[in-house]
């Protein structure tokens, strides 16, 4: 379990205190979250409908509404990076708060945090439908993804290709066969064919062929050369002519085809049939499960760090979302990627998080490992939602009394107090602060003691 | 992007507009009718006819239209004439004669305007619908919205006067009568009688003779009655414009875009403009008529010539032959370039292919 | 949409006041609109009280008939021949709002008509129905306006009826969608299943329904009746007339527009502000209806 502790942060919530100023009043979404997110984990975040855990996810993208108002707190990418301080700085002066205002901010934080989203940061919502553009091919929307984050791998990975000869492929394809993985990529710098690489690997790398067909398959890579349009496209590309208005479309257009080839090759990576054929599709003429993977398939293209999933599986029926899971406990297995995985299915997130954080009326309840929040809750919400959960011996469903307090005026003291089966007056004054129960595993109760 | 289930659609929809088509002619055989059989004898009655010539024209055109029968088989003789080119005749101050004939005279001056406001309009007003919606509640939208509102309260000839006040009188920089400067095509030999050749168009014609200071002026005259036709049109498609372009801009997938790292202005023209600009070319139907009847008074008050300006003419000189000439003819325009626009929209929206 | 009880009918209506009060462009439209109804009003049935004698006719001044400019005498100026543009103006207001409201109501009635039966009865009556609206779109507009006027006679009851004719359409193909998407609506279907008639359905569950956009339409087309009305007597639809009405007023001056710019520009004014007041009005009880719309 020390492991847990040396691993490193990825993303650092600290106090973070968000509210929503709307014309019927001023909502606290977020009052005061505390959460940590480490590299490789799968982190649930659970809650109700109106416990902020949605607002969580996007304040971390900082794509919160002109009407959000960040009040304090900060959201540290890698430890450095501030991604709200814009918004805060205005949001927690003591002036009256003008969304307009708030909206210009946002305009520029949007400018400032393109580098990061897609690159760093990447974010699945909750309606793949609606979450993909229906005027434009879905390989479009992958490949624009790359292109505007790094289109010189598109650019390598097409002169590469361009380049290399099938004696070379034949060299390649000894050299990671006898020797494996890095020694392929050594022999490609060496080759000066960087950009091959990516392609041969991504075949290897695949599942649902043998071994035979791999070694066809990379070795044909050859075959797809540039015609002369690609050619001219990539060359305007390279001399840095692509703002002019005629060339920067040509160029454009080369750096995107090469870019359906690899959506392509991520499509195929996460299971779709037929690629090349969905590439050229619309988002309504797939069904919900393949949108969903052309959307997460967006968000991985440029391995981001993190991954944010918002509701990914609600929109799905259930066939459908036991495969994203999967899918999802693949992609975490394959890489060193984060995931945070937002539920209010808590069957769902036992499936495939790591540790798992239980939000409440704008604050985090609790968060552990999530062997130990399902078999020892601590916080007595958590240990509710335990027990409303229908399993097959249980013969009552049971419900949690009461309801989530109304979020524009939040009781004193702690948030759960009117519905907690155990509470004492302490509860109702002050609020619980977070204590560490056992290894990683922290809770925000009065009933419960530091750790020894 | 063309496949089977395009031309599939586009062989439905122009087998639709035949009824349409039939209707029209239905509907004009009506109107003709409506005070009795006189109309199509002064329809298509030779004017210059007097006398014992039109006497027997008379009794002619009696047999061929067979105006002695019962309506319904009268409407057939008179289709089967309209089909074969035969219209009748016009009597009006700017042409006499066969209509077919005023027709190719002022027709492609009309077309020539239009296009011009068309290119207007979507140079000025699309963007500015735009950038209305992006940049929304800016002091500059305000300005948009008050500016597109009300040119959209003013009738069309309110706004031609007071560009010709504006433009023509008190800033004196562009000319707003007629379609040239008199004294620059007196003489010359491809201009006759206030018609120019071979292509009836000015402008055209001026720079295939190689005369472009005459070519200059016409397009200088042709400037303000365009204009007029593209603001009173472009206030319609600026409000929808930006009202979709806000609903879009709500869009998930705009938040995705962004979320991807595409540029703000790449967002806003290629993903977001796309999305907004169906509901302008839908109600493109709408669009076109407005402007195929604001033709009629811009080019009567500028004094253009063109098919507008021959309505008008026969409407003040009961011209019954220019009137129902020039109803089927917009009528045609009209259901024509509608087709064209839902093909459009087939084209842009991939979600209508089926 | 939803069916209101008797006892949710009023207080829908207090929020639907308030909501449609507090937005202070839509209530200075409506003040304005008023104001032009209370002029017609006052013109139709006691000119005098503004010095008018007989507002059907122009009172010319051959003795000057000169275009003024505007003076303490003619406030507004005058036009050729000798009109008091301010007078011409107070009473072509009567004129124009009646026709023009006439026209509107007019074509909403028979449009609706259409529209409804079209949609509900659904199949070969649809078609049909919208098969023949489809001739009417076919012409543009003020085409068609000039075509019917001139084969009923060049004046200004063939006007009406054109643009009645000219009109109608909109409002059935409004109507027939408005009807498509109540018709279903869960409590349409409740009807069915309690037994209803379909004409019953039609005139007590459908139509009540259809009526708020409808209205709010109607009121949004007046501004535009009255400006195409306006256009087509501006072009001289009407062969002498006598009658004020403020298109043919403006073309009055039309051969002074350079010298007497206001001849023109009065009357075109007092069309504008009309529609300007009504589009905002229009707006405001068109938030009211449907407040997912956000202007």
């Amino acid at each position: 379990m020390e492991r847990v502790k040396e691993r490193a942060k990825v993303l650092e919530i600290k106090d973070l205190r968000v509210s929503f100023h709307t014309r019927r009043g001023v909502f606290k979404a977020l009052r005061g979250v505390d959460l940590e997110l480490y590299k490789g984990e799968v982190l649930g975040l659970a809650g109700e409908s109106g416990s902020g855990k949605s607002t969580l996810g996007l304040a971390i993208m900082g794509l919160l509404p002109r009407n959000a108002r960040v009040e304090s707190g900060e959201v540290l990418l890698d430890g450095s990076k501030d991604v709200l301080k814009r918004l805060r700085d205005y949001g927690s002066r003591d002036v009256k708060f003008d969304p307009r205002k708030n909206e210009k901010l946002i305009k520029r934080l949007n400018k400032e945090l393109r580098e990061v989203r897609g690159r760093a940061l990447a974010m699945v919502f909750q309606e793949p439908l609606t979450s993909l553009n229906p005027v434009l091919q879905v390989g479009y929307q992958i490949a624009e993804a790359v292109y505007y984050h790094d289109p010189m791998r598109l650019v390598r990975r097409a002169i590469s290709r361009n380049r290399c000869t099938q004696a070379d492929l034949r060299d390649l394809m000894t050299t990671l066969k006898t020797k494996g993985e890095e020694a392929l990529i050594e022999e490609v710098e060496k080759r000066n064919l960087r950009g091959l690489e990516e392609q041969i690997l991504s075949i290897w790398r695949r599942q649902d062929i043998h071994e035979a067909k791999k070694e066809k398959l990379i070795l044909s890579l050859d075959k797809h050369k540039l015609d002369s349009k690609d050619r001219l496209g990539i060359s305007i590309y390279l001399r840095g002519l692509q703002r002019v208005p005629v060339l920067g479309r040509l160029a454009k257009d080369a750096l995107i085809k090469e870019g359906y080839r690899l959506a392509v090759e991520i499509l195929t990576y996460l299971g779709i049939p037929h690629p090349e054929k969905v590439v050229r599709m619309y988002p309504h003429e797939l069904s919900g499960g393949m949108r969903q993977r052309v959307v997460i398939g967006i968000a991985i293209v440029n391995n981001p760090e993190i991954v944010i999933m918002d509701e990914p599986t609600s929109a799905l029926d259930v066939t459908i979302q036991a495969q994203i899971l999967e899918l999802v406990s693949s992609l975490k297995a394959s890489s060193n990627r984060s995931f945070i995985f937002i539920s209010h299915d808590l069957s769902v997130l036992a499936e495939v998080s790591d540790r798992i954080a239980i939000m409440y009326a704008g604050k985090i309840a609790e968060v552990g490992p999530v062997k130990v929040i399902f078999e020892e809750p601590q916080h007595p919400y958590t240990k509710m939602l335990m027990d409303a959960i229908p399993t097959m011996d249980k013969t009552e469903l049971k419900a949690i009394p009461g309801s989530v307090p109304d979020m524009r005026s939040p009781p004193k003291g702690c948030s759960f107090s009117n519905r907690c089966p155990f509470v004492m007056p302490k509860c109702k004054e002050m609020e619980p602060p977070m204590v560490e129960v056992s290894e990683g595993h922290k809770v925000a109760c009065f009933l419960v003691g530091e750790r020894k | 992007m063309i496949s089977i289930k395009l031309w599939v659609y586009v062989l439905r929809r122009i087998l639709i507009l035949i009824p349409t088509l039939i209707g029209l002619t239905l509907l004009v055989f009506v109107l003709v009718h409506i005070q009795g059989n006189n109309l199509i004898l002064a329809e298509y009655i030779n004017p210059r006819l007097t006398g014992q010539a039109r006497e027997l024209e008379i009794q002619r055109l009696t047999q061929e239209f067979h105006l002695d029968q019962p309506v319904y088989v009268q409407y057939f003789y008179w289709l089967g004439q309209v089909l074969t080119g035969n219209l009748g005749y016009t009597n009006t101050p700017i042409y006499s004669g066969p209509v077919t004939t005023a027709i190719t005279l002022f027709l492609p001056n009309t077309v020539v305007l239009s296009l011009f406001a068309a290119l207007l309009i979507w140079l000025i007003g699309i963007p500015l619908g735009v950038f209305s919606a992006v940049n929304r509640d800016s002091p500059a939208d305000q300005g948009i919205r008050v500016f597109s509102f009300t040119l959209y309260s003013m009738p069309i000839y309110l706004i031609a006067i007071a560009l010709i006040l504006l433009l023509g009188v008190y800033l004196n920089v562009l000319p707003f009568s007629g379609e040239v400067s008199p004294q620059m095509v007196a003489g010359l030999s491809w201009f006759r009688d206030g018609i120019s050749y071979p292509t009836h168009v000015l402008l055209i014609d001026a720079i295939l003779h190689g005369d472009y200071a005459v070519a200059w002026n016409a397009f200088l005259h042709l400037i303000m009655p365009s204009l007029t036709l593209a603001l009173a049109v472009m206030a319609g498609i600026i409000r929808i414009l930006r009202a979709s372009m806000l609903e879009v801009l709500e869009q998930d997938y705009i938040r995705l875009a962004r979320v991807k790292g595409v540029p703000e202005r790449v967002v806003n023209n290629l993903h977001a403009r796309r999305n907004a600009m169906l509901p302008v070319v839908t109600s493109f139907g709408y669009t076109v008529a407005g402007l195929l009847g604001g033709v009629v008074v811009v080019e009567s008050v500028f004094d253009f010539p063109g098919i507008g300006y021959w309505t008008t003419q026969a409407l003040l000189n009961n011209d019954i032959g220019g009137i129902m000439a020039s109803t089927l003819l917009f009528g045609i325009v009209l259901v024509l370039t509608t087709l064209i626009l839902d093909l459009v929209y087939a084209v842009v929206d991939p979600r209508i292919r089926y | 949409m939803e069916e209101r009880t008797e006892e949710g009918k009023y207080s829908n209506l207090i929020l639907s006041l308030k909501v449609f009060f507090s937005n202070r462009t839509a209530v200075a439209g409506m003040v304005i609109f008023l104001a032009y109804v209370v002029d017609a009003f006052i013109m139709q049935f006691d000119p005098r009280l503004l010095g008018v004698t007989n507002p059907n006719q122009f009172t010319y001044n051959f003795v000057n008939p000169v275009p003024q400019p505007p003076s303490s005498q003619y406030p507004l100026g005058t036009t050729y021949p000798g009109i008091n543009l301010l007078q011409a103006i107070l009473e072509a207001i009567r004129v124009d709002l009646g026709y023009s409201m006439l026209i509107v109501v007019g074509g909403a009635v028979i449009g609706a008509v259409v529209g409804i039966l079209a949609a509900y009865v659904g199949g070969y009556l649809d078609e049909l129905l919208m098969r023949f609206t489809d001739i009417f779109f076919s012409i543009p507009y003020l085409v068609l306006a000039i075509a019917v006027g001139f084969a009923l006679g060049r004046s200004f009851t063939s006007m009406v009826i054109a643009l009645i004719i000219v009109w109608w359409p909109i409002y059935a193909r409004y109507t027939r969608s408005l009807t498509l998407s109540i018709k279903e609506s869960v409590f349409v279907e409740a009807a069915k299943a309690a037994g209803a008639s379909m004409v019953r359905i039609m005139f007590k569950h459908i139509l009540p329904n259809t009526l708020p956009p409808v209205v709010v339409q109607i009121s949004l087309d007046l501004g535009s009746v009255v400006g195409v009305f306006a256009t087509l007597a501006f072009i001289g639809f009407i062969p002498n007339a006598n009658t004020p009405e403020l298109g043919y007023l403006a073309s009055l001056g039309l051969n002074y527009v350079q010298s007497a710019p206001w001849t023109v520009i009065f009357p075109g004014l007092a069309i504008t502000l009309f529609a300007l007041s009504v589009n905002l009005m229009g707006d405001g009880l068109r938030d009211v209806i449907d407040p997912r719309r956000r202007s």
